[in-house]
């Protein structure tokens, strides 16, 4: 038993302060340098797979974009057709079919992610605020706790409670018949919506946001806010100007987690948002919000299915290629905005 | 001590994974995917199977589910001795595979259960699904009122293969506003909520919806094992070749031992 070893050998790290620390006890087996290397191998294994996980969908989405080019990213047609199509391509490979015009899809991402993450943001913000400076002890003892228990809730259980209760109430109280009338020539309203799925994406992210704020604003120097309550400002005043100004690297790193995993929400949106190929309209003022939308997550997951069909499959890693690069770029963009407030911050 | 924790349950959870393996040696293994619209028959066949006089103590089954599509992909690189396929063989799959028809299933037209539709003509439906007909004001019988939502699954689904061959044809499409949904369960529970939906199920998804009588025909067994409804689709055990040993006998016995026919007969419809 070679794992039994190593584990009755690993007692001699705790050091010399245990009473069973034996002559190895400095290091033993695990010496700086052993572990040095051990622990590098390891990271480089990770970075690795990331490299090799980035070239493999990429390799496999490539058809895909090779054969729409630009128009893959534009509007045309209608996707649940053309995926339709892609799906019963024929089995020679120079005859498989791949046109696909995703922006309903790209359109959906983007207005449900930006959606959540900008409405979570202010609430996050002034949440984190209450908490840090204002909610009396008693309440934070019972508030923090409950909020870093929301984080860890999975998506699917927001997605139960979505289409069971929320979904059925706007399909019934909220949307009139003439509203349905007035579009259904294009789309169906029926309760799954974009201002569901935003609402409880919203939900979702709100409690990681305020974790990562609330962290943020306690690391604030104290002498710091002190100065500035010695000038007059009052507690709101020192908050705004001094604290909120010093954590904003933080409330940045916490908008780009929240938007990596808005980005990355699948099951859920797939439940309550509609899961109709369709890019909801603006201009249709308040039914823009009651207009179902399908984000590029919830499509790849709900057409997992198909993926022994070639060229479906490839358009599926299509779809995650782009949501790869996005998140990519998302996370290249969040360090960038942090640079210049790098000077004054902290950082959590 | 803590330390220790992991390594130890690690090497249990090692020690556990290779008795699993060991297991089953001494047994033949019949491994299945695919179709979650056949799982929950496979699983009774494979429990009547086992009890038989002839394989008691000697066959084993592992019934894994993920979709017709996913059943063909496994059987077809060798990962699992038969797929459950619910849709018929198209072009594009895999080389080399051997579709054994054992049993047959309805597919019903199904709508909220406070709108009792009495009966829809093949061309109604077509034209519902279609979207040529968007209000329920046109459909004659509705007690809906307002436009007509429409429920369908993703193309990947075995049940949207089978509703586009029996009730749309090879020419028409389903709309384009149509909600596409990724299960049958979810689907269920979506016309199950709006009282303008209108979808299609595999039978054994229907209970709490309204079955539609199509061509006057209602949606049931009885009517599916007579032939009097149309709308039925195949049942597939998917085999690597032609299926060879226990596999094959299994699927002798799905097709014509009276036990298994009297099981599919309780939810489905049986060849015979």
């Amino acid at each position: 038993m070679n794992v039994g070893g190593i584990a009755a050998r690993l007692p001699g790290r705790h050091g010399p302060g245990r009473s069973d620390a034996g002559p190895r006890a400095a290091g033993g087996f695990w010496t700086d340098a052993r572990v040095e290397r051990i622990l590098g191998a390891v990271a480089c294994i990770v970075l690795a797979l990331i490299a090799g996980m980035v070239i493999f969908v990429f390799q496999k989405a490539w058809p895909s974009f090779a054969h729409s080019g630009l128009a893959w990213f534009g509007g045309g047609g209608d996707v649940d057709l053309q995926l339709e199509d892609i799906f019963s391509s024929p089995a020679n490979p120079a005859d498989y079919v791949y046109t696909l015009h995703a922006w309903p899809l790209l359109w959906g991402t983007f207005v449900v992610t930006a959606g959540a993450v900008l409405i979570g943001m202010a609430f996050a913000l002034l949440a984190a605020i209450f908490i840090v400076e204002f909610a009396p002890s008693g309440i934070n003892r019972v508030l923090e706790p409950v909020v870093r228990l929301l984080a860890a809730v999975p998506s699917v259980v927001y997605g139960l409670i979505g289409i069971l209760v929320i979904v059925p109430f706007v399909g019934e109280h909220l949307i009139s018949q003439e509203r349905q009338e007035s579009v259904a020539n294009v789309v169906q309203l029926d309760g799954a919506s974009l201002g569901v799925g935003v609402l409880i994406l919203t939900v979702m992210i709100v409690p990681i946001m305020i974790a990562i704020v609330v962290d943020a604003l306690r690391a604030v120097p104290h002498g710091w806010k002190e100065g500035a309550a010695a000038l007059g400002a009052n507690r709101w005043r020192v908050m705004w100007t001094i604290s909120v100004r010093t954590a904003r690297p933080a409330i940045v790193a916490a908008a780009v987690l929240a938007t990596a995993r808005a980005l990355g929400e699948a099951i859920m949106l797939s439940m309550v948002a509609g899961s109709a190929s369709f890019a909801p309209n603006p201009i249709d003022g308040i039914t823009f919000l009651f207009e179902p939308t399908r984000p590029l997550a919830s499509a790849l997951v709900e057409n997992v299915e198909g993926l022994s069909v070639v060229p479906f499959g490839e358009t599926l890693f299509a779809f995650a290629a782009v949501l790869l690069v996005s998140s990519m770029f998302l996370s290249l963009a969040g360090f960038a905005a942090k640079q210049s407030m790098r000077k004054y911050g902290v950082r959590p | 001590m803590n330390r220790n924790r992991p390594l130890a349950a690690l090497a249990a959870l090692a020690a556990a994974a290779s008795l699993a393996l060991a297991a089953p040696a001494s047994a033949a293994t019949i491994t299945m995917s695919g179709s979650t619209s056949i799982a929950p028959l496979a699983t009774q066949l494979a429990k009547a199977f086992v009890k038989q006089p002839k394989y008691k103590g000697k066959v084993k089954f592992v019934i894994l589910q993920g979709g017709s599509d996913i059943g063909i992909t496994d059987v077809s690189r060798g990962r699992v001795t038969l797929g459950m396929s619910s849709r018929d063989p198209k072009p594009a799959d895999p080389g080399g595979i051997v579709f054994n028809k054992f049993a047959r299933d309805a597919v019903c037209v199904v709508t909220n259960a406070s709108n009792p539709i009495p009966t829809l003509s093949q061309t109604q439906i077509q034209d519902i699904f279609s979207g040529r007909i968007r209000s329920w004001s046109q459909v004659p019988g509705a007690s809906a009122s307002g436009p007509i939502d429409l429920v369908v699954r993703t193309a990947a689904s075995g049940t949207q293969d089978a509703f586009q061959n029996i009730f749309m044809g090879q020419t028409l499409r389903v709309a384009g506003s149509a909600t596409t949904k990724a299960s049958n369960g979810l689907q269920a529970q979506t016309i199950k909520s709006d009282p303008n939906a209108i979808g299609y199920a595999s039978f054994s998804f229907t209970k709490g919806l309204h079955d539609v009588p199509y061509q006057g025909v209602p949606c049931t067994l009885r009517n599916a094992k007579s032939g009097q409804y149309a709308g039925t689709r195949n049942f597939f055990f998917v085999s690597r070749g032609a299926a060879t040993g226990v596999a094959k006998e299994f699927i002798n016995f799905a097709r014509s031992n009276p036990t298994a026919l009297r099981i599919v007969a309780s939810d489905w419809v049986p060849l015979h």
